[in-house]
C-alpha cells in the first residue's frame, strides 16, 4: 500500500483556508500535487462551499462523497449536486466538547478514514504518530484519539464506485495569453475587502455596548482593521472581514467584548 | 532491511544531512526550505546530530561561511530557495573557485516578481554556470539518496566542487511519500571521512582564491573547474555502483522510463517527471510507443546519455519548467545541442514550457504534449513552434483577477 499527501496554503495566516490532498493506492502513485478529480471531498468549513475561489466541489467524481463539517443535515445540501453522496457531521461541536477547541485535524481524518473503510487501529496509530511528530503527547493526544474514535463510530464505510466528470479542457495558445498589454497593474488597490475573511470565524466577538466606553483599545489591537468608528462615535465590528482571532476579547480592559460560537443562537 | 517512512521531501533532505554526519550548517530561512533547517536544528538540540548550526544574516554570508568551513575540513550542509539562492549566488562561484565542496539543497521556488512561493527552475538554473554539480530529484527517496551521492561527488579529490541537490517546493518539499531511510552504518561505509589536503587552520595560514589579474591565470583555473565538473560524471558512476550494492538503488545521470522501442520521448526533470510518467503509462496501455527521459544530473550535463538514449527516436519534446525571456526554455538548447551531431537524430524536437510558478499540469496537458509529438511525427515538421502551456479555465481565472485589479466587483 502506498500513500502520499500534499498540503497547500498561501502565506501563513491563522484561520486562512487550506487545502490538502491525499492519495492511497495498492500500486505506485504516478501522480503528485493537486487532485483534480477526487473520490471524496472533506469540507472542514461549510462556508467554503460558497467560496468561488475555494470551490471544493470542482472535479468531485460522479458517485463520489462530499463530507461536510456542519450542524445542518445532509438534506440541506441535497441540491448542491445530484450525482454524489452527501454526508454531514458536526466535527466542530465534537472537537469543542472533547478537546475544548475547534481543532479538526484528527476529527476530519477519522471521518475520511471511516468512509474509506480504513481500519480503526490504523487511524489511531496515524493520529498518535502525527501528534507525536508535532510534539503533542499525554492528555491532549489521548483526547484527540478519543475524538477520532467518537467520529469513527458515528459514520459508516462506503463502497465507492466513481467516474470522472469528464469536463472538457482546452489549451490556450500563446497568442491569446499575450494579447493584453503584458504589463497589467493592480490599478484598483485596496480590494482585499472583497475577500470575505469573516467566513473563516469559529467564534465571533460581540460588543456589549452597555459596558463599552469607546476607549479604542480594540481598534488599536485588531490586526485586520476590522474595528471602525461609526458616525455616532461608537466602535463597530466589520463582520465581513473579522477573522475571529479574538484578540479584542483578550485586550478589552472592561471585558466588554464577549465571544459567541458562530451558528449558535 | 527496509526502513520505510512516510516523510516529506524537506524531511528527506534533512535526513541526508544527518546521515552524512555533517559538521557545520550555516543557515538562513526562506519558504519553502525553512522546514529543513528547523528539522536539523531540532536534531542538533536533541543531540541526535553532532553538528554546529548557526543562523547567519543572509544567504551571502551563509555560503561564505560554508566555503570557509569546508576548507578547514568540515563537512558542510545548507539549504536555500529562490531569491535566497540568487542572493548567495556570487559566493557559489567563489566556492567552486576555492574548490570548496559542500552540499546545498535548493528547494525550487519561482523568482519574483510577481512574488509566489510555488516552484519552477529559474532559481536553480541561475546557478547553472557557477561550477557547482547539480542533481535534481523527482521524489523524496531521490532527495535522501542524491543528497548522499552528492557528498561523494563533491568531496572526491577529482571534483572538489559544491553540489546542489534540487527539489521542487510544495510538489516535493511538502509532499509526504514512502521513503526507505538508509541505515547509518551502511552510510558510514559508503561515505568516507572528508579530508582536505591543505586545510585552513589558525596555526598554518593558507590562501585561497588569490587575485590573479592576468587572464591566462584566470583561464587556467577556470579550465580546471570545467575539468573537475566533467569528472563528476565518472565519480557519480562509481559512487552509484557502491550505492546500489549497499542500498539496492542505482542512480545514473538520467533515468530511462519505458524507453524500449519508444518513438515519442518526453525529456523532463524534477517532480513533474512523475506526471510525465503517468501520461506515458496511460499511452502505452493504448499501444502508443511513448517514453520518458528524466534528466537527473544537470551539471555536468549528461551529453552522452542524452545522445545515446534519444538517437533514432521519431519525435522528442523537452519540457522546460523555466523560461529565459527572449529565448525560451533553458534545457531545450542543451538537449538539442547534444543531438545535433548525430546522423540519426530525431527529426523534430518540440520545445515545451510549462509549470512556471508552480502552475499545475493536468493529465490532459501532458497528453496534449504527446498528441502534438504524434502530429509532428505524421507531418514531419522539423522546426515546431514551442508550446507554452496554459488552460482555458486558468486563463478565465487570470481574466477574473485582472478585472478585480481594475476595480470591477466580481460576481459571487
Amino acid at each position: 500500500m502506498n500513500a502520499q499527501d500534499f498540503p497547500l496554503y498561501g502565506a501563513e495566516r491563522r484561520g486562512a483556508p487550506v487545502t490538502a490532498f491525499t492519495r492511497v493506492s495498492d500500486g505506485d502513485i504516478l501522480e503528485r500535487g493537486y487532485i483534480f478529480d477526487p473520490d471524496i471531498s472533506v469540507v472542514m468549513d461549510e462556508s467554503l462551499l460558497d467560496d468561488p475561489l475555494a470551490n471544493p466541489l470542482a472535479g468531485l467524481r460522479r458517485g463520489g462523497v462530499l463530507l461536510v463539517n456542519t450542524r445542518r443535515s445532509a438534506e440541506a445540501y441535497r441540491r448542491t449536486r445530484e450525482d454524489i453522496t452527501i454526508l454531514t457531521v458536526d466535527l466542530t461541536d465534537l472537537a469543542l466538547k472533547v478537546l475544548g477547541r475547534p481543532v479538526l485535524s484528527a476529527a476530519s481524518a477519522a471521518a475520511a478514514a471511516r468512509v474509506l473503510s480504513i481500519a480503526e487501529a490504523s487511524l489511531q496509530r496515524a493520529v498518535a504518530d502525527e501528534l507525536e511528530e508535532i510534539g503533542v503527547g499525554g492528555g491532549l493526544a489521548a483526547k484527540n484519539l478519543e475524538l477520532a474514535g467518537l467520529i469513527y463510530a458515528k459514520l459508516k464505510p462506503m463502497r465507492l464506485e466513481t467516474r470522472e466528470l469528464g469536463a472538457a479542457e482546452t489549451l490556450v495558445p500563446l497568442s491569446v495569453i499575450v494579447s493584453g498589454s503584458g504589463s497589467e497593474d493592480a490599478v484598483s488597490t485596496g480590494n482585499s475587502y472583497l475577500r470575505r475573511t469573516g467566513d473563516w470565524r469559529t467564534y465571533r466577538p460581540v460588543i456589549d455596548y452597555a459596558r463599552c466606553t469607546d476607549c479604542m483599545v480594540c481598534y488599536a489591537y485588531c490586526p485586520e482593521s476590522a474595528m471602525s468608528v461609526k458616525d455616532d462615535g461608537r466602535i463597530s465590528i466589520d463582520y465581513d472581514n473579522c477573522k475571529g482571532c479574538l484578540i479584542c476579547v483578550t485586550e478589552c480592559p472592561l471585558r466588554a467584548i464577549v465571544k459567541q460560537q458562530e451558528g449558535v443562537a | 532491511m527496509k526502513n520505510d517512512r512516510l516523510i516529506t521531501g524537506n524531511f528527506a533532505a534533512a535526513w541526508a544531512a544527518r546521515l552524512a554526519r555533517v559538521d557545520y550548517i550555516p543557515a538562513y530561512p526562506i519558504t519553502p526550505q525553512t522546514e529543513i533547517i528547523e528539522t536539523l536544528a531540532k536534531w542538533v538540540r536533541e543531540g541526535l546530530m553532532d553538528a554546529r548550526l548557526v543562523q547567519v544574516e543572509s544567504e551571502h554570508s551563509m555560503l561564505t561561511a560554508a566555503g570557509a568551513a569546508s576548507l578547514t575540513g568540515a563537512r558542510v550542509f545548507s539549504a536555500t530557495s529562490s531569491q535566497g539562492l540568487l542572493y548567495g549566488l556570487e559566493m557559489l562561484y567563489n566556492m567552486s573557485g576555492w574548490r570548496a565542496p559542500m552540499v546545498l539543497v535548493n528547494v525550487s521556488r519561482a523568482l519574483a516578481a510577481p512574488i509566489t512561493l510555488a516552484p519552477d527552475h529559474n532559481d536553480v538554473l541561475a546557478a547553472r554556470d557557477s561550477g557547482s554539480v547539480q542533481l535534481h530529484a523527482e521524489n523524496a527517496q531521490e532527495v535522501v539518496d542524491l543528497g548522499l551521492l552528492a557528498y561523494r561527488i563533491a568531496e572526491d579529490r577529482r571534483v572538489r566542487l559544491p553540489a546542489i541537490v534540487n527539489l521542487d517546493g510544495f510538489f516535493l518539499s511538502f509532499t509526504r511519500e514512502k521513503v526507505d531511510i538508509p541505515e547509518q552504518a551502511k552510510v558510514d561505509e559508503f561515505l568516507p571521512e572528508y579530508k582536505v589536503a591543505d586545510p585552513f587552520s589558525a596555526t598554518r595560514p593558507v590562501s585561497k582564491g588569490s587575485s590573479v589579474m592576468e587572464g591566462f591565470a584566470y583561464s587556467y583555473f577556470h579550465y580546471h573547474i570545467h575539468e573537475a565538473a566533467q569528472r563528476a560524471r565518472e565519480v557519480l558512476r562509481e559512487a552509484s555502483q557502491d550505492y546500489e550494492s549497499l542500498f539496492g538503488r542505482r542512480y545514473g545521470p538520467v533515468e530511462a522510463f519505458m524507453l524500449d522501442d519508444a518513438e515519442y520521448v518526453l525529456v523532463i526533470s524534477n517532480s513533474f517527471a512523475t506526471l510525465g510518467k503517468q501520461a506515458v503509462v496511460s499511452l502505452r496501455k493504448d499501444g502508443v510507443p511513448a517514453g520518458l527521459l528524466k534528466l537527473r544530473m544537470l551539471r555536468p550535463f549528461p551529453v552522452q546519455e542524452v545522445a545515446s538514449t534519444l538517437r533514432g527516436r521519431k519525435v522528442v519534446a523537452v519540457f522546460d519548467q523555466n523560461l529565459s525571456p527572449g529565448s525560451g526554455g533553458i534545457l531545450y538548447p542543451e538537449v538539442t545541442s547534444a543531438l545535433y551531431h548525430l546522423r540519426d537524430r530525431p527529426k523534430s524536437v518540440l520545445p515545451v514550457v510549462g509549470g512556471l510558478g508552480g502552475k499545475d499540469i493536468t493529465k490532459h496537458e501532458m497528453m496534449a504534449v504527446f498528441e502534438r509529438m504524434r502530429a509532428l511525427g505524421r507531418n514531419g515538421e522539423t522546426a515546431p513552434a514551442p508550446m507554452y502551456l496554459m488552460r482555458d479555465d486558468e486563463m478565465a481565472r487570470v481574466n477574473r483577477m485582472l478585472s478585480v485589479a481594475r476595480g470591477v466587483q466580481p460576481k459571487k
